[in-house]
């Protein structure tokens, strides 16, 4: 088996780097994929949480590289689904406890056993950056209709685009809000592709759901009922190859707001 | 008394209306200074040497053709690896024969007046650094003529979709090539929005 390395990046923090990872990653191996996480934010790690998995960690990437135990060893299963694993970030450490060598190596070895390797990567330009690239071949560049994350996404694009191992970069839109895009107040999904000038992988909405599920720590996407968690599926499946239409927001949100009134009209009356 | 708030309010109104018609909306401003942001970034060139290059260009190509110089725009693409400069000026009308030789021949003799001054100073250094430029000059006149032999074959404005009101009046001497359009002096309703 060969897996595919692809490492999740954006540049700019808070885009939602990580909460796209967790989903992804648990939207592929619910689909049957063997897949591991890296988190490689050394000093930063919070895909832990994400995943529900903080208080399962004993080993981390710096113990893998300083040979205090085996990669297999520092692998955390997932609760519910097997087929997912993380290997977890120091927190104790800073960015130079791995090097880009180290990380290639552990990609390379993983790649034997697994169908997927997402590389969650820290914020910035920096060594942690460069670092989390080293073993992908493919990047999905996360960023949101906003002016400072389109233009950081398109820093990281240049930097990509001159990394002759990754073969090929896809946009992830986060944050979408249909209704200011209807207002001409934010910008619409085609106006941060043209400007740029970049595949789309999918376009997620802001759904207030993110915040509960990743208080739970429990990704969206098992939440099949939530509008982001299906696009986060969506957004694994178009990684498998399938080709998936891409969801109307706008339709799909004006619904969801009706019924949700229309529920929230009933509670009233009961009470 | 009651008049004048009904009054106030809708002028108020009136107001509130036009202002959200002719205002740019929030996201076209977004738009726009990204992408001069962007160019910037992919370039390291600073808005000054943007300026700079923008009127180097115009006086360049204003030799072969006359054009709406305000109304130049400046674009870098990026797509893929390949970064493309992306220039759409508006092409009043293309120069007959004489004039451009008139225009060239001008420049000849300014850059002939100029070597002369710097001769008494260091005559073989002035003379070696004008054939340099002399060379430059002509390289980038090639690369201009070639273009605007591609622009004036259909003769329309370069980009007619980004000026849609910008064109030339069907009325004035320019005009035997846009005759389907309605001349702005005109019908002065008719100017952009």
């Amino acid at each position: 088996m060969s897996g595919r390395v692809i490492v999740i990046t954006s540049g700019k923090g808070g885009v939602g780097k990580t909460t796209a990872s967790a989903n992804i990653g648990t939207a592929l191996a619910k689909a049957g994929n063997k897949v591991v996480m890296i988190d490689t934010d050394l000093g930063l790690r919070n895909l832990d949480l994400l995943l529900g998995l903080e208080n399962r960690i004993v080993y981390t990437i710096v113990d893998v590289v300083e040979e205090r135990c085996k990669l297999k060893q520092a692998l955390v299963k997932d609760k519910k689904n097997p087929n997912l694993c993380l290997l977890a970030a120091a927190q104790t450490r800073d960015k130079s406890a791995v090097t880009e060598e180290q990380l290639k190596d552990i990609c390379e070895k993983l790649k034997k056993d697994y169908d997927f390797i997402l590389v969650d990567c820290p914020a910035g330009i920096e060594q942690g950056f460069q670092n989390a690239v080293a073993g992908a071949t493919e990047a999905i560049v996360v960023t949101t209709p906003e002016m400072s994350a389109v233009r950081d996404a398109d820093r990281i694009i240049g930097l990509l685009e001159a990394k002759e191992e990754i073969e090929s970069y896809r946009l992830l839109l986060n944050r979408v809000r249909p209704n200011l895009i209807k207002s001409r107040d934010m910008m619409s999904v085609e106006d941060v592709v043209e400007i740029l000038s970049a595949d789309l992988i999918g376009i997620i909405p802001e759904d207030t759901g993110i915040i509960t599920s990743t208080n739970k720590g429990e990704p969206i996407v098992n939440d099949e009922k939530s509008l982001a968690g299906r696009a986060y599926m969506n957004v694994a499946r178009r990684i498998m190859g399938e080709e998936v239409d891409f969801m109307n927001l706008e339709e799909e949100t004006s619904m969801v707001a009706k019924v949700k009134k229309f529920f929230k009209g009933l509670m009233g009356k009961e009470k | 008394m009651k008049d004048n708030i009904f009054a106030e309010l809708y002028n108020k109104l009136l107001g509130f209306f036009r202002q959200a018609e002719e205002e740019e909306s929030a996201k076209d401003v977004a738009c726009n200074r990204l992408r001069v942001v962007l160019m910037q970034d992919r370039t390291n060139l600073t808005p000054q040497l943007l300026e700079k290059m923008r009127g180097e260009l115009v006086e360049l190509l204003s030799k072969y053709l006359e054009m709406d110089k305000d109304a130049l725009e400046l674009n870098l693409d990026q797509e893929g690896e390949q970064m493309a400069l992306m220039l759409s000026i508006p092409v009043i009308r293309a120069k007959d024969e004489a004039e451009i030789e008139k225009a060239l021949a001008e420049e000849e003799a300014k850059k002939l007046a100029e070597t002369n001054a710097e001769e008494d100073e260091a005559a073989e250094e002035a003379e070696s650094e004008a054939e340099a430029e002399e060379e430059d000059l002509n390289a980038e006149e090639d690369a201009a003529e070639a273009e605007a032999d591609v622009d004036s074959e259909d003769e329309t404005p370069t980009e007619v979709k980004k000026f849609p009101n910008k064109e030339i009046c069907g009325d004035c001497r320019e005009c035997e090539f846009s005759d389907d359009i309605e001349c702005e002096k005109k019908n002065p309703t008719q100017k952009s929005k």
